[in-house]
């Protein structure tokens, strides 16, 4: 009996060794697995932004993008993100709207700027596409609701303009899963708070848009695609507790005034 | 690894034959159960039930090839639900996954060639003892 437990500890002994010795290999740069998969995310960004951003119609007033740059890069810079991989767009449309599309594009809505009533609010919405696009989740949502076969297939150029408007509109208008979505809004905070932005705001947007989902509703994407906005309003809440010290804003009044204005004009 | 003993007694050939099926019984089952790695398992178990009222030479080779199938079943399913938790779920391909995948895989090519020899010798007659599952199937199988 001793001898054939003996025998059981060493194989098993003999396969966790194996599994550790194979682990020391870089298998993820052996399969090019990590440049395949940035490629595809390129070519995905580049159909994605084609097909709808060329589309749609783009803002490109200074007065608009300007501050608007302003704050991303104030929130990439206190966080350590490249800001020259982050491509901003902003689509003129009533929808409360904003997402990431692949290879970090990032698309607001000016029915988002306008019913943002502080820069805080709208930094928190951009903090936490921000994080989805640092944390994967564009591809990762792809993959799992598209398929791999599907997404190798648009960027080959062998699936249908149908397909691209599909994966779009799902990037668009259907939330990433639960957990990635607390995952991205405890991330916002964290960028909120090393921006010196007081994360309040960006909870108090969620419980406001919350309290209007009602009337509103058809306008409310970016919500009505979210995780329930109350809940997540507290945990934001729950999170931001270690507010930053010094809150110092990114906009003057006037530039954030001037850019409202805009908004409405538009 | 693998040893060429002497049995209790000199197996007819009728004997012969169905002990090296069982071993060919989970070889083949791989093909089937590929996906589901459980397949195989119950494909051996099934011809192992089938033949647990046969002669002591037939029960000794259907247990030895039920057990090892039995060993392969918690590493292959686990192996085969990581990847599906990749394919469907939040997790990512990552340098430990692909490790374990090709651990498993050296593993498996080696039951199955110990399995090949093991069915070619059993089928002559020749009875063949794995290290480990051997003793554990003395252990259990009794004449």
């Amino acid at each position: 009996m001793k001898k054939i437990f003996f025998q059981a500890s060493l194989i098993i002994a003999l396969f966790l060794v194996t599994w550790f010795a194979l682990s020391k290999v870089d298998w993820i740069a052996i399969f090019y697995i990590e440049q395949v998969s940035k490629t595809m995310e390129e070519k995905l960004g580049d159909l994605f932004e084609d097909f709808f951003i060329k589309s749609g119609k783009e803002i490109q007033h200074k007065e608009v993008t300007l501050p608007l740059d302003s704050i991303l890069s104030k929130i990439c810079v206190s966080n350590g993100i490249d800001q020259s991989q982050v491509k901003l767009h902003i689509i003129e449309s009533d929808e409360i709207n904003a997402f990431a599309l692949p290879n970090k594009h990032l698309i607001l809505y000016s029915g988002l700027i306008s019913a943002s009533e502080n820069e805080a609010e709208l930094s928190g919405v951009i903090s936490h596409e921000l994080a989805h696009m640092e944390m994967n989740h564009v591809m990762k949502k792809l993959i799992k609701e598209v398929g791999l076969t599907v997404l190798i297939s648009i960027t080959t150029g062998n699936s249908g303009s149908e397909i691209i408007k599909e994966t779009i509109k799902l990037l668009s208008s259907s939330a990433y899963d639960r957990n990635l979505e607390k995952e991205a809004d405890i991330k916002a905070v964290e960028y909120l708070i090393k921006s010196n932005i007081d994360p309040e705001p960006f909870a108090n947007f969620l419980n406001k848009v919350a309290d209007s989902e009602s009337q509103v509703e058809k306008h409310l994407s970016w919500i009505n695609t979210h995780p329930a906005s109350k809940e997540r309003a507290e945990y934001i809440i729950e999170h931001g507790s270690g507010k930053p010290k010094k809150i110092q804003p990114i906009l003057t009044k006037e530039t954030w005034d001037r850019l409202k204005e805009n908004m409405k004009e538009m | 690894m693998i040893s060429v003993k002497r049995f209790n007694y000199e197996p007819a050939e009728h004997e012969a034959e169905k002990a090296s099926n069982s071993y060919l019984m989970s070889l083949i089952a791989i093909i089937a159960g590929l996906p589901l790695p459980i397949i195989n398992l119950i494909a051996t178990l099934i011809f192992y039930l089938s033949n647990r009222k046969g002669t002591f030479f037939v029960r000794w080779h259907c247990m030895q090839a039920l057990l090892s199938q039995f060993s392969f079943l918690p590493i292959n399913s686990y192996g085969f639900w990581w990847t599906m938790s990749i394919i469907f779920g939040p997790e990512s391909v990552s340098n430990n996954f692909f490790s374990y995948i090709i651990a498993i895989l050296i593993f498996n090519i080696l039951e199955s060639i110990a399995t090949i020899y093991t069915a070619i010798k059993t089928r002559k007659g020749i009875h063949v003892e794995w290290w480990f599952y051997g003793s554990l199937t003395h252990f259990i199988c009794k004449p």
